[in-house]
């Protein structure tokens, strides 16, 4: 097999991780020609083979893998200068489909899912039902901490962050909420994360701790 | 909206596992091919990747693929 003579130092050279079994592929599709081809063609089955175990099913969706691979393939070759050889170049092009394969379902799930949570009509509004769950023993405590919990709720949390937890309670994943709010999945998350330590903090501060709060609950 | 018990257990639970997260989900997803290289390899984590680990105990989006990233490593490997 020739390499084409722009190729670049074996990546073990830059990583410093052992990739020998890896390092070959990506060298060959960084080659031209019949050489490039022919790595494409195995680096496409390879992601076939995995995504087809790994995705099918998922979310309850019929999964076509070629379709996620082929737009997949678009972007691993797009983007192999990003790949630094910290892993090897197979898991990194794993990861890259995996992304697009699980996107793609999570749009497609998401299209038939009620979007009551995002109705602001109620204004933002968490509201904890009366609890018909607890015991004679347990009912004071639960009692307690559902009146802390709506109150940390009603007082602590934005506009934002009630929204985007609504959501995630009502079981949308991160980048779902993302897409009907117009915002990227990071800050969706950093919203979530931020609602979440202000109502510990809010616990805390109220004198419990979580195992407090916690033990009424399960 | 008024929630429902299961989403209220669900609430406490998040609420009281919360950990200080520095990486967020764009940080988590440029170190989680190197996680899962090590995870897959049996080698010790990386303190420096430790902070992947946390995130995704606390991301369900995150965690989802990652475990579907799993799975399709095993797959090949």
């Amino acid at each position: 097999m020739t390499i084409a003579p722009h190729s670049p130092a074996p990546i073990r050279l830059i990583a410093g991780l052992d990739m020998i079994d890896d390092d070959s592929l990506y060298l060959r599709i960084k080659a031209e020609g019949a050489v490039r081809d022919d790595a494409i063609t195995e680096l496409r089955e390879t992601l076939l083979r995995g995504l087809s175990k790994s995705l099918n099913n998922r979310y309850g969706q019929p999964f076509n893998a070629e379709d996620v691979v082929q737009d997949a393939l678009i972007k691993i070759l797009s983007s192999l200068d990003k790949f630094e050889g910290r892993s090897k170049f197979t898991t990194w092009a794993m990861t890259v489909a995996t992304r697009i394969g699980i996107s793609a379902l999570r749009r497609k799930y998401y299209q038939d899912v009620s979007m009551e949570a995002f109705n602001t009509d109620d204004g933002y509004t968490i509201e904890i039902a009366v609890d018909t769950e607890s015991t004679v023993s347990d009912a004071e405590s639960r009692g307690e901490i559902l009146a802390v919990l709506q109150h940390l709720i009603d007082t602590e949390l934005t506009d934002k962050q009630r929204i985007v937890t609504r959501a995630f309670l009502s079981d949308f994943a991160t980048d779902a909420i993302a897409t009907q709010l117009n915002m990227n999945r990071n800050a969706v998350y950093k919203l979530i994360h931020d609602a979440r330590v202000k109502l510990k903090d809010g616990f805390a501060r109220a004198g419990f701790t979580s195992d407090d709060v916690l033990e009424p609950f399960v | 909206m008024k929630l429902t018990h299961q989403q209220v257990s669900n609430l406490i639970e998040l609420t009281v596992t919360t950990k200080n997260d520095s990486l967020g989900c764009d940080g988590c997803l440029e170190l989680m091919d190197q996680f899962a290289q090590a995870d897959l390899d049996g080698a010790e984590m990386p303190e420096a990747l430790e902070a992947v680990r946390v995130h995704l105990e606390q991301c369900k989006c995150c965690k989802d693929e990652y475990e579907a990233l799993i799975i399709a490593l095993r797959e090949i490997n």
